[in-house]
């Protein structure tokens, strides 16, 4: 009996514990650099859009970086020749992150004029603003409402937006001025924009990835934002934008260009429409990747960032005298409207 | 309550030990269950002595997780878990069939090779359905059955951004098959019994390779809902345990393997447990008042 019990015990465990990860790779400088390329050759959601727009085939780079490797290389070779690798997809969601260093590829940004002055911004701002969670507001002398959200990961409620959109009510416009906002949660960017319509409006269409194949994606669903049953802007409003508003704040450009009475004013955002997703590597690093990519309206890309209506940057000489010239833009332009 | 347990309950008299020794530990086990153990002289047939048993076991051991939503890399650590089980006699098929329900819930810790993240996770599950008894031998008794059960469950894990966490929930019916087999050991009554359950066929929640936990806010999670099978969900549960019976404690001692595997839309997961369980089991038998 004890017999045919240990015997059916062994046979049970031989039978189902036989499950392993398609991830077979060891701690070592190849095994890191192969499980690096399968995860992004595999996972990656623009694979297939970045090599037709930046001109190069992930297959080749797997053999183009193996041979920068060598077995007795420090951690810190490694992390480099890894994040040259990833660095080729131009994608500020792709991140390796070690106890070393932040690797990242912050070129949407870094190539490109900042176009904003944050002591000239808070000029503006003085200093009676009123602080709400996450919005830094005031009026301006011209009974412009100008409000500040540098992050999409700072929370906002729908009672600040309440309290703030009352406050301002008596403002002839609104400029809403996000440079600098690298993105943060989806979900205050959808809050916020609610406020901004009183239908419901299609701003875009997403799609997820449904297996391993690089144009494996599932049918793209439309994204709608609908009115806020709050308290909603009538008025102009003029979005202030540059080259580091960045996946969140992407997306909020995106949404806010569907609005009507809603100017999408300075330099092209940065991009980053690609949801992403975090997993590993044998040496235990983690890596953030784009996995889900949005797109507009119209079904367009967006990874690269998005246009504004109107083009302007930030004249130094104006900027010498204590004037925002994006600032001074938007005002100009609510003015004429009204 | 003693009044009425004395009414309700047939008690044992004999295997009154000398483990002086062992009363604090029996004393901890007799709070845990708030019940007290009856266990007859000798073991023999469930559906002839004691048809209802109640068991509450607790148990630690090791676990080896995987979930490619979370991480390709599999984590290995601890597992606590507990298991309490009814198994009653009914009046069906002249007394040859049972009723069990058991719950199993389980709490998991485990780190990745590189010890540079790490899984939390709790998992509780509910089954019950009938067996089937047959006595080939005196001591020995063989069952087989069907289950129908639920497991709800997460694996957290403490590094990523937007996939922090994998929930798990199934539903469906499994095959059960048993053994029981009464002994004497040092002039001990003792028991060996032996539990598989192998879920057949039911519904699975698995989120699609890349689908954000964002999408599935936005669309529902009707197209996540997956037929579960063998083929894709080979799962088992195996309980080998042995009873012996100290004073008036019956005290149960086993292995549990828990397999828990599902293979869908690309990804894989898994949560191989083996733990070591203890605890106690409370023998009783109904009786009609006057």
């Amino acid at each position: 009996m004890k017999r045919l019990l240990l015997s059916l015990l062994a046979s049970c465990a031989l039978l189902f514990s036989c499950q392993k990860s398609d991830f077979a790779y060891d701690d070592t400088p190849q095994g890191n650099l192969d499980a690096l390329w399968q995860l992004i050759d595999q996972r990656y959601c623009f694979l297939t859009y970045k090599e037709k727009e930046l001109g190069f085939k992930w297959q080749e780079m797997h053999a183009k970086y193996s041979g920068k490797l060598n077995e007795k290389m420090s951690r810190v070779q490694l992390f480099e020749v890894l994040c040259e690798m990833v660095s080729e997809l131009k994608d500020g969601h792709v991140n390796i992150s070690t106890s070393l260093d932040l690797g990242r590829n912050w070129s949407w940004k870094e190539d490109y004029p900042e176009n904003l002055d944050r002591e000239l911004r808070d000029k503006y701002l003085g200093t009676d603003y009123h602080i709400g969670s996450g919005l830094k507001y005031t009026v301006l002398p011209d009974n412009i409402a100008y409000v500040v959200y540098e992050s999409f990961a700072d929370g906002i409620g729908d009672g600040n937006l309440s309290d703030m959109l009352t406050y301002l009510s008596v403002c002839n416009g609104m400029i809403l001025d996000i440079r600098g906002n690298g993105g943060g949660e989806l979900t205050n960017a959808e809050k916020l924009a609610r406020r901004f319509t009183n239908e419901k409006v299609l701003v875009g269409y997403m799609c997820h990835k449904t297996g391993k194949g690089h144009d494996d994606f599932s049918s793209p669903v439309a994204e709608y934002v609908e009115p806020s049953k709050y308290i909603r802007w009538q008025k102009p409003v003029v979005v202030l934008v540059n080259r580091s508003c960045f996946s969140a704040a992407n997306i909020f450009v995106r949404n806010m260009k569907e609005m009507p009475l809603v100017t999408v004013m300075g330099d092209q955002t940065g991009g980053g429409s690609g949801l992403p997703f975090s997993s590993e590597l044998p040496i235990g690093w983690s890596v953030r990747f784009s996995a889900s990519p949005s797109f507009d309206a119209r079904m367009q890309q967006i990874e690269f960032g998005i246009q504004p209506d109107l083009y302007v940057s930030l004249d130094e000489g104006l900027a010498a005298e204590g004037k925002d010239s994006m600032i001074e833009a938007a005002r100009e332009g609510l003015r004429s409207e009204r | 309550m003693k009044e009425l347990e004395r009414r309700y309950v047939a008690l044992s008299q004999e295997d009154r030990g000398r483990y002086n020794w062992l009363r604090l530990l029996i004393l901890i086990f007799f709070c845990l269950s708030s019940s007290v153990s009856l266990y007859a002289e000798d073991y023999e047939p469930v559906a002839q002595r004691q048809p209802t048993a109640r068991t509450f076991l607790v148990g630690i051991g090791k676990t080896n997780q995987l979930d490619t939503y979370l991480s390709p890399m599999e984590y290995q650590g601890l597992q606590v878990s507990f298991l309490t089980q009814s198994e009653r006699m009914t009046h069906l098929a002249k007394r040859h069939i049972s009723f069990q329900s058991t719950f199993h819930g389980v709490f998991t810790s485990a780190d990745n090779p590189a010890e540079t993240a790490s899984y939390t996770g709790a998992r509780l599950a509910y089954d019950a359905g009938w067996h089937y008894h047959y006595s080939p031998l005196k001591n020995l008794d063989l069952k087989g059955g069907a289950l129908i059960g639920t497991d709800l469950g997460f694996l957290y894990n403490s590094r990523n951004g937007n996939n922090p966490a994998q929930g798990h929930f199934s539903v469906g019916l499994s095959l059960s098959a048993g053994a029981a087999y009464a002994f004497r050991l040092w002039k001990l009554p003792m028991k060996a019994s032996y539990q598989a359950d192998l879920p057949m066929l039911g519904m699975m929640f698995c989120p699609e390779f890349g689908e954000s936990y964002y999408e599935i806010s936005q669309r529902g999670v009707g197209h996540d809902i997956l037929c579960a099978h063998p083929g894709n969900a080979l799962s088992f549960r195996q309980l080998l345990a042995v009873d012996f019976c100290l004073k008036r404690i019956t005290l149960r001692a086993g292995y549990l393997c828990d397999i828990r595997q599902m293979n869908a839309h690309s990804l894989k997961y898994h949560d191989y447990s083996h733990s070591f369980m203890f605890g106690v089991v409370r023998h009783f038998q109904m009786m009609k008042r006057k």
